[in-house]
């Protein structure tokens, strides 16, 4: 499985970019969710803390919610994926981002590498 | 509940090969999806799916007594049926709660075989030997005997007529809906009924758990000509809640009557005295205070079980049953409402703290035009 590694992980499987604080969801989480059918996601303008919900993604069977990997003020949201979230499955990161947040505190504790991340998943 | 505990179905093998993503449902290892629910539920819908359902349980009732017996344990009425009919039921408890809904299937003049919940099996069983006392009949579970496969879809009875015995095709090319007979597939007898939970032309294959695997090899082998596809837990669900069909634990429980459940055509009060009668017949002089309605969502979000549903502002009931539903396009469900909802009407369900419009539908959401 791909993980980029110009992106960093979190352990709920979210990945942000360390090059636009771009945020989106891994190709394990998408895999283990299934067919994605809804996201919801927040305005933009809006601010969360690490470790807050800032939406949720929905497979057929499940609703999960969605992690902010750093502190920060959402400056742009994927309408693309909003309006056919079955395109996760193909691709996870490149059009499959699903928030930029202003700050790109991406050297944030907690996070991981590409590397550390398949590991922490071969291991759960 | 971990895998090693779960029981596992014939076919566990089979699904593990596939790559199956398994879950525990109803204290066994089974498969929700294989290739995707969405692409499973359209296969099913468009061509024909094949599910393991060897988790469901079956019951065999036979003896002098086994008709009045089966009078008296179920809601609807089988008297009405013939040798090879089954017809949909329930067993109640003494308030006129669905203890499990089930198909009950005349196989001779004294022998009746029951098709009941993989997470009712001796719940049922317990409850229907218990009252048998005083009959001339025996109750046996025989849910450790069989394997069950259901076939599904338009293509379905190509499949099945591809791989029942030669001598057994023509009567299983022309068994009727909700039928059931005695039919041999590579030399071993089984019991092919004309029933399904997807809404769609389709069979349900009881045969021995040891004959499983071979039947499924040889079920999916007509791929090329039928388009079969194994089918998980997860497009089950959304088949059957596309045509309505209620799901035990879900929809109702102990606690609901099958005239709240919106199975009203199933109870036969007209018949002498069965468990249960004395309660619906109170409620229905009553009046019913609450009934499952269908619904679709027209703002965005999927409804989910348990979640609080709203008619004219106020509190109105929930949700038993919500999902995308791949067939009919968005998103909705069954709600359990106050029985002053009406149909066409507009209702509001809360969505995780926001509320979403919705529209009260005839049953069923989805329609095959030949089942």
């Amino acid at each position: 499985m791909n993980f980029p590694a110009e992106l960093k992980y979190t352990k709920d499987h979210e990945w942000i970019s360390l090059v636009d604080s771009k945020i989106g969801v891994t190709a394990y989480a998408i895999e283990q969710l299934g067919d994605i059918v809804h996201i919801e996601l927040p305005e933009v303008g809006k601010e969360f803390k690490q470790g807050a919900s800032f939406g949720t993604i929905e497979s057929t069977k499940t609703v999960s919610d969605l992690y902010m990997p750093v502190n920060g003020k959402i400056v742009a949201v994927n309408q693309a994926v909003l309006k056919s979230p079955e395109s996760l499955q193909a691709d996870p990161y490149k059009n499959g981002w699903l928030i930029q947040v202003a700050s790109s505190s991406a050297d944030t504790p907690g996070l991981m590498t590409g590397k550390d991340y398949a590991t922490f998943i071969a291991e759960h | 509940m971990a895998e090693t505990e779960a029981r596992k179905t014939p076919l566990f093998d089979r699904h593990k090969a596939a790559g199956a993503k398994l879950i525990e449902f109803g204290g066994w290892m089974m498969p929700v999806s294989y290739a995707g629910v969405l692409a499973e539920h359209k296969a099913v819908r468009e061509k024909c799916g094949i599910f393991d359902v060897s988790h469901m349980g079956e019951i065999r009732v036979s003896g002098p007594a086994a008709e009045k017996f089966l009078q008296y344990v179920t809601m609807n009425d089988a008297a009405k049926l013939g040798p090879g009919q089954g017809q949909y039921s329930a067993i109640l408890n003494e308030k006129g709660g669905m203890i499990d809904d089930l198909i009950v299937y005349r196989l001779g003049a004294e022998e009746f075989f029951i098709c009941i919940n993989a997470a009712n099996r001796d719940k049922d069983f317990q409850w229907i030997k218990a009252r048998s006392d005083g009959f001339d009949a025996r109750v046996e579970n025989e849910s450790d005997l069989w394997a069950q496969l259901a076939v599904q879809g338009p293509t379905s009875k190509d499949a099945v007529l591809a791989v029942v015995d030669p001598g057994d095709r023509t009567k299983v090319e022309a068994l009727p809906y909700t039928n059931i007979t005695r039919a041999k597939f590579a030399g071993r007898e089984c019991l092919v009924a004309r029933t399904g939970y997807t809404g769609e032309h389709g069979y349900e294959i009881y045969l021995p758990a040891s004959h499983a695997v071979t039947l499924w090899d040889s079920l999916l082998a007509t791929a090329a000509t039928t388009g079969i596809v194994p089918v998980g837990l997860g497009a089950r669900d959304t088949l059957r809640l596309e045509a309505c069909y209620l799901l035990y634990g879900n929809d109702m429980n102990d606690d609901t009557t099958p005239l709240e459940a919106g199975v009203a055509w199933a109870v036969k009060l007209a018949k002498p005295e069965f468990i249960g009668k004395e309660a619906l017949v109170q409620q229905k002089s009553a009046g019913l205070k609450q009934k499952i309605v269908a619904f679709k969502m027209k703002e965005d979000g999927i409804p989910r079980h348990g979640m609080t549903v709203f008619w004219r502002g106020e509190p109105a009931g929930f949700v038993t049953s919500g999902s995308v539903l791949p067939t009919v396009g968005g998103a909705g469900g069954m709600a359990m409402v106050a029985s002053t909802v009406v149909e066409n009407e507009e209702l509001e369900v809360d969505i995780r703290g926001k509320r979403k419009l919705a529209t009260v539908v005839k049953r069923p959401l989805y329609s095959a035009k030949t089942k």
